[in-house]
């Protein structure tokens, strides 16, 4: 078995980058994860031994390319314990999945007045689908409330939750406190018959993800954040759910009989794939899995969770440094402020001495409000990061505080 | 310390910074204008008095960010106050080209001036947005 240790950092030629003549410290794989070469090669060679388009050909290229793309999909399935193909959808990112679900929902079981339930950490990409259908449909929007930890109060679920409330939808991993959701919320929801769309967007790289455990009925991620393309994302949909709601996106591909008076769609998985999808990128996303099944999602868990816990005790010693959440129950995402400095000072900062973090609101506004901060910065970790960078992050912490503050 | 953090966070940048100048809402003002980056959260808001002259009699600001775009705006109210409009309107061009590092003559902006302090940003060019906004906010305030 591969294992997780300095030489994985080779399997990632960015990692060999300077940055301003310094080794390249990147802590922003929530944000974005860097590529294994064999994702990079794999892909490319796609293109150069294997490219035609899927689906829609008899030609040797085409059973070549859609073999590989359907491979992928069982790769997908395998990696999130789904039971069938014909629940994992390809997308273009997490944000479309949302959408998916969001739109395709509404229109078989929801009226206007019915009711949605998010919670108030959720990125703005579990926000704004809902925002839409409030907007425009006049669906009611509640929000479950945070603690400062970063949990999920599900007293005040229970409490929000009534007759008209036809979907829970929230993060499965925060990617601001990085906190795992507790699975008890699915619970609550499922003992009322409510379904639950999970945003795995930071989970999926992080956890052992098994979408029948949880029971959740709709989960979504990105292939860039497992390693793999941009470009390409995932909606997980129980199958019997999936049939029951209508097509998203019209168009070649998804149909079943098309005449001049109308059409019949599809059959899942095909039915929500509309137009030439992200062949390339789904191949490479396939790629991605296979590589980190390779290493064990247990073993990423467990090393990912040595590092964050290992930087975030040397940040808390730190008397200047504020972390939002606690060391409970979090994975490798780690918000923070320097006192008295902004997180763009900071980042900037950091930057120049070699180290990649994020600055800003995180795409999640009302939280950054709810927190009543402007802004956080936020370092991130995956496999290649190890204790010896959180050791020159932390001197970098230091020195950044010695510059701002005299 | 590096170079080029030396030259984006001179001494004038940080004591504008942390001790920006007219800072507040000027008592009696005909424009405002609100601003807003997105991206990172900064917010800025502008109050003018413009008199009959079309000279920026006062000029004050509020909101929250990061040093430059603070820095920023404090700059700038010291450099547009008792203005004419025409001026500023040149000031506003110039100043956007000195941050993004455009190549060119400027009509207003000299060496010495306090603005220039912040020619470093373009070294940044993420945070171009940060010193821009309350330019930018300031124009739109021209217009309301």
């Amino acid at each position: 078995m591969k294992l997780i240790n300095k030489d994985i950092r080779k399997d990632f030629p960015i990692l060999e980058k300077k940055i301003l003549d310094k080794n390249l410290i990147y802590f922003d794989t929530a944000a974005s994860a860097q590529k294994p070469q064999i994702v990079i090669d794999e892909q490319n060679k796609f293109y150069s031994d294997s490219y035609s388009n899927v689906s829609r050909g008899v030609h040797s290229l085409c059973v070549d390319a859609t073999f590989k793309y359907e491979g992928a999909r069982k790769k997908v399935k395998e990696f999130i314990n789904a039971r069938s193909e014909n629940e994992i959808i390809f997308t273009k990112n997490a944000t479309e999945a949302i959408n998916l679900v969001a739109h395709t929902f509404f229109q078989k079981f929801m009226n206007s007045g019915d009711e949605v339930i998010l919670s108030i950490m959720e990125h703005h990409s579990n926000l704004i689908p809902w925002y839409f259908l409030r907007d425009r449909y006049g669906i009611v929007i509640k929000f479950i409330k945070v603690d400062n930890n970063g949990e999920l109060d599900s007293e005040h679920l229970r409490s929000l939750i009534t007759e008209k409330t036809k979907i829970i939808s929230i993060t499965h991993l925060s990617n601001v406190f990085g906190t795992v959701l507790n699975q008890e919320i699915i619970k609550i929801a499922k003992d009322c018959a409510i379904p639950v769309l999970l945003d795995g967007c930071q989970s999926a790289s992080h956890i052992n993800v098994d979408v029948q455990k949880m029971n959740c009925d709709f989960y979504v991620f990105s292939g860039h954040k497992v390693y793999g393309p941009s470009g390409v994302g995932v909606l997980y949909g129980k199958e019997k759910l999936l049939e029951k709601l209508p097509p998203y996106l019209g168009g070649g591909g998804m149909i079943g009989e098309v005449t001049l008076d109308g059409v019949t769609f599809a059959e899942l998985p095909a039915k929500y794939e509309a137009g030439t999808p992200p062949m390339a990128e789904v191949y490479g996303l396939g790629i991605a899995i296979d590589y980190l099944s390779a290493l064990g999602m247990n073993e990423v868990e467990e090393y990912e969770n040595k590092i964050t816990s290992y930087a975030y005790k040397k940040m808390n010693s730190l008397d200047y440094v504020k972390i939002y959440g606690s060391n409970e129950n979090r994975a490798s995402i780690i918000s923070f402020n320097l006192e008295g400095i902004h997180a763009h000072e900071v980042a900037s900062f950091l930057d120049v001495e070699g180290i990649a973090v994020r600055a800003g609101h995180h795409c999640c506004q009302p939280l950054m409000n709810h927190l009543n901060v402007n802004a956080t910065s936020r370092a991130s970790f995956g496999i290649y990061n190890n204790f010896d960078e959180v050791d020159i992050f932390i001197e970098a912490l230091n020195k950044c505080r010695n510059f701002f503050i005299k | 310390m590096n170079e080029l953090l030396k030259e984006l966070y001179q001494e004038i940048i940080m004591d504008h910074g942390n001790d920006p100048r007219n800072f507040g809402e000027c008592k009696n003002h005909n424009r405002t204008a609100d601003g807003h980056n997105p991206l990172c959260g900064d917010k800025v808001h502008i109050t003018l008095m413009v008199n009959e002259s079309n000279v920026i009699e006062d000029v004050k600001f509020s909101g929250v960010g990061c040093a430059i775009s603070i820095a920023s705006a404090s700059l700038m109210t010291e450099s547009l106050k008792n203005q004419n409009l025409d001026y500023a309107e040149k000031l506003f061009t110039d100043f956007i080209c000195l941050v993004r590092g455009e190549d060119r003559k400027f009509e207003i902006l000299n060496e010495d001036d306090s603005l220039c302090s912040l020619k470093g940003v373009g070294a940044f060019p993420m945070r171009v947005k940060c010193a821009t906004l309350p330019w930018h906010t300031f124009k739109s305030a021209l217009s309301s």
